[in-house]
């Protein structure tokens, strides 16, 4: 473990890591543009150039390797003069377009001109090198030539993540550009990683483009919704609607990268209408606006009059690999006080899909987020084996009344249909049926009581990931009307049946599933920040 | 500590407090009141009181009165939606809403701009911030509306002002640039002659924004 002196404060590296690395580790930020702890070390930008005693120039920090005994400064007069002429060589041809330019307020050429440049261009504008903007690099990127500071973190992202080679440079000199060949669009299902990696405005997303300055976006962490692989995501949102997915840097899960569809995921909660208020059918088969104590207590003495008259078996719980494992946690307490023993979450497979790779870099074919949660949660039955026996059990009567959660998949695939289709045979052959859901579908019309839940980015609560990873996912934006965090109906039910309900927020929900569930016994809540904990 | 109320009989206060030297004196203050302001009419002293709406103020080249949204040669409103002005703002009265300007070199322009003039405190950040010279003020006062509705400018009616050469252009960041109303004259640049490989904007065109489809090259 060498030690090396940083400006004065002694600080232990890890063997073999680089001075900018050991710096972040403690918290210096060295500047820099071509460095990317996930891409492999370039050292062309000559930002982070820091000056090593006994070394007779200045050297770049995000190669030189650290070794006993270094001292090293970044904070003297030498080092910040060759900060600045770095600035002043790239803002030489770089347009002045920060009025037009989507990083507005997050890009770091902004950043280190106000901490190191300050300095006025001396070049004459009419000797400034023009390139070309605004080309359309397929559906997710746009791509500005001119802004570009060729610190080749594109390149070296399609050459070493996707290893697909798409962006290259183009030209000599200061004709240097960035760019696809012959402007072929991206057609990569990583694409949008690039927008985030880039230091400046040459690389801007097409799906956010314009919408929000940066500067009024509210940032949430978060997890996202789309598959098992649950990477961690930071939300940013204003006044209630979410403009933008970012990921969160997480070595253990996805590093610094998002699928494409999991970064447009969010446009899915507003495809259809959402359940505003908790309805309850009448005789005559329509459905009424009733409120939640009502719809509540009509539900539990429902459910026990089923129990009273057909027996423990007849109730089925069908969660969804979607909630969070605060609402199955729930769901299993008071299903099994209203006498369960069948619980099911399966439409269509998903415990062999949640392990099941979809490409090598990140997406998995479970679209779900919870499954594992599910099934560790134990929602799982050997005699049910997956929705199509819960229907079989139904019909035949075995399975009289049900209470199923429902959210639809926020990433979708070809047979999302089917299993739609599938609950719409679930809740046709129940006597009974309480359906959870966030978004109206045809279907709910046959159901017995509707109850508007909270989407995903609307309430807080954990996921477990494919690997058994459990990472907690931050609330971002209101859920619409009347709806409520699963979690929460299922306390409002637990009291409708005089059982003990004293869980005011998930996280009171998350303590008592520590204590009682023995898959998750001795986790802390801390555990579940960057980077989640895995149980096993 | 409060003072204890005098018990005053009027009779007597009028017999102890009259004497012959007041009334005399009285109306000799009245007249010598009369006096100065003949005195003070007759040498031209200055009287602040103006007679609105017959007689206005001259106010400064700096007042903050009425927005005016400035225009390209084009007509084109120069504002690219950067939001400057909105985040600026101390009122929090500025709306805008970007859209997609088919010229590269533009990129951003606004097809919403909204300003709620019953809100705004007419402070002058918001031309402060602009980087674009898009948002000025004039000298205009007299904004007057018969509804609610009349009140909320929008990106038309703040371009548009009639009513300006009578009032005149207020605060704005560069005097010289607009000198009329809403037009603008560019500013004639001399040739100099230049080393090197160059690109100049004005003599050659633009490098134009080529696309190839691969399809059917």
């Amino acid at each position: 473990m060498p030690k090396f002196t940083l400006n004065n404060q002694e600080i232990e590296a890890k063997p073999g890591q680089t001075i900018i690395q050991a710096a972040g580790d403690h918290g210096v930020e060295i500047p820099h543009y071509c460095y990317h702890p996930d891409l492999p070390i370039d050292g062309n930008c000559r930002m982070c150039l820091v000056d090593v005693e006994k070394m007779p120039k200045l050297t770049p920090a995000c190669t030189t390797i650290v070794n006993e005994g270094m001292v090293v400064r970044s904070d003297n007069p030498r080092v910040k003069e060759a900060v600045r002429g770095v600035l002043e060589f790239l803002l030489i041809n770089h347009p002045v377009d920060c009025p037009v330019c989507d990083q507005a307020g997050e890009c770091r050429l902004q950043d280190y001109y106000m901490v190191y440049g300050l300095h006025t261009s001396e070049i004459p504008l009419n000797m400034k090198v023009r390139k070309r903007k605004v080309i359309d690099l397929g559906p997710m990127v746009v791509l500005d030539q001119e802004r570009c500071v060729l610190c080749s973190r594109c390149i070296r992202f399609f050459d070493n993540v996707t290893e697909t080679g798409e962006m290259k440079f183009f030209g000599r000199g200061d004709h240097v550009a960035i760019g696809t060949f012959e402007d072929r669009p991206l057609d990569n299902p990583y694409s949008g990683n690039v927008v985030d990696i880039c230091p400046v405005g040459a690389l801007t997303s097409r799906d956010f483009r314009f919408k929000c300055r940066v500067w009024f976006l509210h940032a949430t962490d978060s997890v996202c919704g789309g598959c098992s692989t649950g990477c961690s995501i930071r939300i940013d949102h204003r006044d209630g609607a979410i403009f933008r997915l970012i990921p969160r840097r997480n070595p253990e899960v996805n590093k610094s990268w998002l699928c494409d569809e999991g970064r447009l995921s969010f446009h899915e909660l507003d495809n259809s209408e959402r359940i505003q208020y908790p309805s309850v059918k009448a005789s005559d088969g329509t459905h009424a606006t009733v409120s939640w104590q009502d719809a509540v207590s009509s539900v539990d003495s429902r459910l026990k009059e089923i129990r009273q008259s057909n027996g423990q078996a007849s109730i089925l719980g069908f969660a969804s690999p979607s909630a969070t494992n605060e609402a199955l946690f729930l769901f299993k307490r008071y299903l099994g006080t209203q006498g369960t023993t069948q619980f099911e979450f399966r439409l269509d497979s998903e415990d062999k899909n949640v392990i099941q790779d979809e490409d090598k870099i990140l997406r998995r074919v479970d679209k779900h987020p919870n499954s594992m949660g599910a099934i560790k949660m134990g929602l799982v039955s050997s005699e049910l084996d997956g929705i199509q026996g819960a229907i079989n059990s139904a019909r035949a009567g075995r399975i009289k009344a049900g209470v199923i959660i429902y959210f639809k998949p926020l990433v979708r695939r070809d047979n999302d249909d089917e299993a739609e289709r599938r609950i719409r045979e679930l809740i046709a052959a129940l006597e009974y049926s309480v359906v959870l859901a966030a978004h109206t579908a045809d279907w709910q019309t046959a159901a017995s009581v509707v109850l508007p839940v909270a989407a995903w980015s609307e309430e807080e609560g954990t996921y477990t990931n494919f690997e058994g990873r459990v990472q907690l996912a931050g609330k971002a934006i209101e859920p619409d009307g009347d709806a409520l965090p699963v979690w929460e109906v299922l306390a409002m039910l637990i009291h409708a049946s005089g059982a003990e309900s004293p869980w005011m927020s998930a996280t009171d929900v998350f303590v008592t599933m520590t204590e009682q569930e023995s898959a998750y016994s001795e986790m802390r809540l801390e555990q579940t920040e960057l980077p989640g904990v895995v149980v096993r | 500590m409060k003072k204890p109320a005098k018990v005053i009989n009027v009779r007597q206060r009028a017999e102890s407090e009259s004497s012959l030297a007041k009334e005399i004196l009285a109306p000799l203050a009245g007249m010598g009141l009369t006096i100065n302001r003949m005195v003070d009419n007759l040498t031209g002293k200055v009287n602040a009181t103006i007679r609105y709406p017959e007689e206005r103020r001259a106010y400064s080249g700096r007042f903050r009165g009425a927005h005016i949204l400035t225009a390209r040669e084009d007509g084109s409103p120069r504002c690219v939606a950067c939001y400057m002005c909105a985040t600026a703002c101390p009122a929090d009265c500025i709306y805008i809403e970007p859209g997609e300007h088919p010229d590269p070199l533009i990129e951003k322009y606004p097809t919403r701009f909204d300003i709620d003039m019953l809100r705004c405190v007419f402070c002058g950040f918001c031309v402060d911030a602009c980087p674009e010279e898009a948002i000025i003020m004039s000298r205009e006062t007299e904004i007057c509306a018969y509804s609610r509705e009349e009140t909320m400018w929008d990106i038309k009616r703040l371009m548009s002002r009639p009513e300006l050469p009578e009032f005149g252009l207020g605060y704005r960041p560069n005097e010289k640039l607009v000198d009329s109303t809403i037009k603008f004259t560019p500013k004639q640049k001399e040739k100099k002659p230049l080393a090197g490989r160059v690109t100049l904007k004005e003599d050659v065109e633009m490098i134009p924004h080529v696309t190839f489809d691969p399809t059917k090259d």
